[in-house]
């Protein structure tokens, strides 16, 4: 019987897509306006991203499979036996996030956060432009705040080249697109698979931005309401 | 046992006496060194009290007597700065310095954009003794200006 056009696996729920795609563009945009000295978008870049991240850390409880964290972080058994593999010329269907890009996302997420965090307290040399939570910190902390702003951008950009590589790393050598999922959020079922529904409740994810929006919005406040 | 003793002091008297002569001739060979520190103390000063301003303004509630002194700061600092930039205090100097050269092959325009400070720190003065949020805050951001305006000429971006 041959495969019908059906026959794929879905992985990716359209939340997980949408962080995803928006964090790409919103880095992208952060770095531009912060080189523009447009802080005013720069900042509500930063807000977004903030909304994000909180957006994502919720997901990593409260939706579908792949998005969990229980689901893909892995122990060190895991990653070795994976990254044992990772010669073999064939593809690995993994079911959302393999045992070392797991890990990936952590580093992502703890140094984007971090990230956020610094431009939140930074304070510009001029004492004029600072982060919501400036008011909170001297102005030697802000701009301490600031310089590790700066510094941990090559943390972004070194997991960024990372993760671009193992992307053209899949495509090259193991002939397998690991994009189009993260578009479509399907990825060709391999032979004898029994596609999992991917469960996930829209619900939770309204409840998720909710919070995601309320938490960005009191923090560019400087939590003065 | 002498022997040795007396020659490892000679040695200990030699290297204090080195040790004296080279950190005199680090003081001594670039007064540009504490003209830059100097200077670049003052900045920091000014930056402090920029952000005294900034924090009233995004609360605010201003703290007159803190606003002013602030804004004092800003107009005293400001005038010191202008006999800070001597000729051969830039990057050239060999000192570690965010002061372009433009400064001085352009100098005209640099004590131009100074004079534009310290008159809008003067005018900083007069908001903040008026203790009024919104007087405050549109002065504040025509400080803020003139100290973008010049170091986006003058001074190295990192």
């Amino acid at each position: 019987m041959p495969r019908s056009a059906a026959s794929t696996t879905r992985i990716w729920d359209p939340t997980v897509r949408l962080f995803h795609w928006l964090l790409v563009a919103l880095i992208a945009f952060s770095w531009w306006s912060g080189e523009q000295h447009d802080m005013e978008r720069h900042r509500l870049s930063g807000y977004a991203i903030l909304a994000l991240l909180v957006f994502r850390v919720f997901w990593g409880f409260a939706g579908p499979r792949t998005a969990r964290f229980t689901t893909f972080v892995r122990g060190p058994g895991a990653v070795m036996a994976y990254m044992r593999g990772l010669g073999r010329r064939t593809g690995h269907a993994a079911d959302g996030h393999n045992p070392l890009g797991g890990w990936s996302v952590i580093a992502m997420l703890a140094v984007i956060g971090l990230m956020v965090a610094a431009g939140l307290f930074a304070v510009d040399v001029d004492g004029f432009e600072s982060g919501p939570l400036a008011d909170y910190v001297s102005f030697d902390q802000g701009r301490t705040a600031a310089e590790l702003h700066e510094t941990v951008f090559n943390g972004i950009l070194a997991l960024v080249a990372l993760h671009v590589a193992a992307v053209v790393f899949y495509l090259v050598w193991k002939r397998q697109n690991l994009v189009r999922p993260m578009i479509t959020g399907s990825r060709k079922s391999v032979d004898g698979e029994t596609p999992a529904e991917l469960r996930w409740s829209p619900v939770l994810a309204v409840v998720g931005i909710v919070i995601a929006v309320a938490v960005a919005w009191a923090v560019s406040t400087g939590f003065r309401f | 046992m002498t022997l040795s003793k007396s020659l490892s002091l000679a040695a200990l008297g030699m290297s204090a006496a080195f040790l004296a002569v080279t950190s005199t001739l680090a003081v001594a060979a670039s007064p540009a060194a504490t003209t830059i520190a100097t200077r670049h103390a003052n900045f920091k000063k000014m930056g402090g009290a920029m952000k005294v301003l900034k924090d009233q303004v995004s609360s605010g509630t201003i703290d007159k007597p803190a606003a002013v002194a602030a804004a004092k700061t800003l107009a005293a600092t400001g005038r010191a700065q202008v006999g800070l930039f001597p000729n051969g205090s830039g990057a050239s100097s060999g000192v570690k310095t965010d002061a372009l050269p433009a400064i001085w092959t352009n100098r005209a325009v640099f004590d131009g954009q100074m004079k534009a400070f310290i008159a809008q720190a003067d005018k900083m003065v007069v908001a903040a003794n008026t203790g009024n949020a919104a007087a405050v805050g549109a002065q504040f951001k025509a400080v803020g200006g003139t100290c973008a305006a010049c170091h986006k000429q003058f001074r190295a971006d990192n």
